[in-house]
């Protein structure tokens, strides 16, 4: 299934990239990546991707959300699969209590919380580009 | 991409996200010489600097350094590789309190928080909040010192009673979390 | 008449509410009309932009958005209030890609960037928009003999805004003569009284506090005048703390710079909210009516 899909992910921590880098790698997928949205949202716009991994909270802020809104403007990006993997409440839920909120801005996305448990990564990315194939089969 | 080190990890942090300005330091030290908390600072500004491009994270990160910078933007102004130092503090700032790593019994962290969740509730900032919360993890000096003065204040009616709070404090509510995608809890 | 959108700040309220009072009475005596934001939020001093940008420009640019929508520049008499302001404005003009994310928050609030206006210091508004001779025209009771330190602080002129002279400021020396007070050489004048530190890192923002006192007293400073709330309370409600640590004995009154103007207008002190002071200004007397 993994067989020439090729993925980005887009996230600033180098450790976690690291490790589901590999894990993907293993799996058999090509894999891409960046570690700030600027460079990250270049990638998605001048190449081809079957699916993003996108991290929230990066550079000033939750900027996982404005590439989120970016792609669902560009009518070629909001067909490409998301899977938004994040910290954030880690890393400042501090301020009020509360869950991640899933932002729902591609036909496919899916939010899951790090960290993410190899098998099930794999079971996700899986099943989220065969949803985007699906619905773009069905036309 | 090759995985970045930790001086590009700041890089990535700073406004706009892209590039490393660190790398353009000659290490000339103005910003030191210029900084008027630098002598309560575990290392100065232009060594800290050094510091990030060599990667010396956990150093960094475990210095007080960054949590004294007091935001006077003067090491910025002269800089001669037009450095933004002050942002770069602020950078490390962000990069501690998202990922819980800054040196413990700083005041400055529990303090930011403070201010922050003050805000998000209520639109407004409140002195006499903000001054016991995060003098508590101060001491008792301060805290008696502290109360001291807010006394003298209110005589002089130049302390707020009541919290203030803004009007439209649910579209407030709701914008935050259009910036800040977190639901409360229902 | 010039008219302007007025955004006191969370000091104003109370902790400052002296410099709130001698700002409405000094801009109206000189035909300048504030308007309040209707429903402005806190700025976020010196710490939202270390927690989240994006945050921290959603919260100022809702301020700037109602500012917009009575189609006024901005005037804030804070220092961070106006540093804040004025790069969310700036940055957002410059960026196109923020400030439209940056507006998909301000819909929840039915407001709206557009970058139409400008930020000013209030200071700024005084020296630049009304004019030292138009000031000097109206005094009524020139402050004669009255030596002030001007303190200018940091976030007035750093980060630098536009083409002023970050080094060597003149303008609120060339202000306090326009209203005939006799500005001191005062060579702290722009280094940092130590903002939040004053709560965060206590020692270190004394010790800064304890130099600036000690180089206006040097240099025969009857009073110290500041632009902002924040260097008010550090050098004046914390001047007790300093003499405690450091064995000093200072007792140096710390007035806002529309206070002094206010006296030289003839503006009756209560007014100006003089005698909030917790350093009596005892060298205002003879100016007072």
């Amino acid at each position: 299934m993994s067989k020439g899909k090729r993925l980005l992910i887009i996230d600033d921590d180098p450790d976690f990239v690291e490790g589901i880098l590999s894990i993907l790698e293993t799996a058999g997928y090509e894999v891409e990546t960046a570690y700030n949205p600027k460079d990250g949202f270049d990638a998605l716009e001048s190449k081809q991707y079957d699916l993003l991994l996108l991290d929230i909270m990066m550079g000033r802020g939750a900027e996982g959300v404005m590439i989120a809104r970016k792609m669902r403007k560009d009518p070629k990006l909001r067909e490409m699969p998301v899977l938004i993997i994040t910290g954030i409440r880690e890393q400042i839920a501090y301020l009020f209590p509360g869950q991640p909120m899933h932002p729902h801005f591609v036909e496919v996305d899916e939010l899951v919380e790090k960290p993410v448990e190899p098998d099930f990564l794999l079971e996700r990315v899986s099943a989220l580009i065969k949803a985007a194939e699906d619905r773009k089969a069905k036309g | 991409m090759a995985k970045p080190s930790f001086s590009d990890e700041i890089a990535n942090l700073l406004h706009a996200g892209h590039g490393n300005p660190l790398r353009t330091c000659i290490q000339c030290g103005t910003c030191s010489g210029t900084c008027p908390v630098v002598e309560y600072m575990d290392h100065t500004p232009r060594r800290i600097i050094g510091m990030i491009r060599a990667n010396l994270k956990d150093e960094v990160l475990a210095s007080n350094t960054y949590w004294y910078c007091a935001s006077c933007y003067h090491c910025t102004v002269r800089c001669p590789a037009q450095i933004d130092i002050a942002e770069t503090m602020y950078a490390l700032k962000r990069y501690s309190i998202w990922k819980h790593v800054h040196q413990e019994g700083l005041v400055g962290p529990v303090f930011s928080e403070t201010f922050v969740k003050t805000i998000l509730r209520s639109g407004r900032s409140f002195e006499p909040i903000l001054a016991t919360s995060y003098l508590f993890s101060s001491g008792a000096r301060e805290l008696i010192q502290e109360a001291f003065m807010g006394t003298k204040m209110m005589l002089k009616g130049r302390m707020p009673v009541l919290p203030p709070r803004i009007k439209r404090l649910d579209n407030f509510k709701r914008m935050v979390s259009r910036v800040i995608p977190l639901e409360a809890d229902s | 008449m010039k008219e302007f959108a007025y955004f006191p700040g969370c000091s104003l309220e109370k902790v400052g509410l002296s410099y709130h009072l001698s700002t409405v009475e000094t801009t109206r005596k000189l035909g300048v009309d504030l308007k309040e934001l209707e429903d402005w939020n806190c700025c976020g001093a010196t710490t939202y932009f270390h927690v989240d940008e994006l945050l921290a420009y959603t919260l100022c640019a809702r301020n700037l958005a109602m500012a917009e929508k009575d189609n006024l520049d901005l005037v804030a008499p804070c220092s961070a209030c106006y540093k804040n302001s004025y790069f969310t404005n700036k940055h957002l003009k410059e960026d196109p890609d923020l400030a439209e994310h940056i507006n998909y928050a301000l819909e929840e609030d039915n407001l709206n960037f557009s970058g139409q206006i400008e930020v000013k210091h209030l200071i700024e508004v005084f020296v630049h928009d009304v004019g030292l001779e138009e000031i000097r025209n109206n005094v009524s009771m020139p402050l004669e003999g009255l030596r002030v330190a001007p303190y200018y602080g940091c976030q007035i002129l750093r980060p630098r805004k536009d083409h002023e002279d970050v080094e060597q400021a003149e303008f609120f020396e060339d202000l306090l003569s326009a209203i005939g007070a006799e500005p001191i050489p005062y060579p702290l004048k722009l280094k940092c009284c130590g903002g939040s530190l004053i709560l965060s890192s206590r020692e270190a923002a004394l010790s800064m506090v304890r130099n600036l006192l000690q180089n206006a007293e040097d240099n025969g400073a009857e009073v110290i005048a500041t632009a902002c709330p924040m260097c008010q309370v550090n050098l004046e409600c914390y001047q007790q703390q300093v003499n405690q640590e450091f064995g000093t004995r200072f007792s140096v009154p710390v007035v806002y710079f529309t206070q002094l103007m206010g006296l030289a207008l003839g503006i009756p002190a209560k007014k100006l909210g003089i005698g909030k002071e917790i350093v009596a200004a005892t060298p205002l007397a003879p100016y007072a009516r």
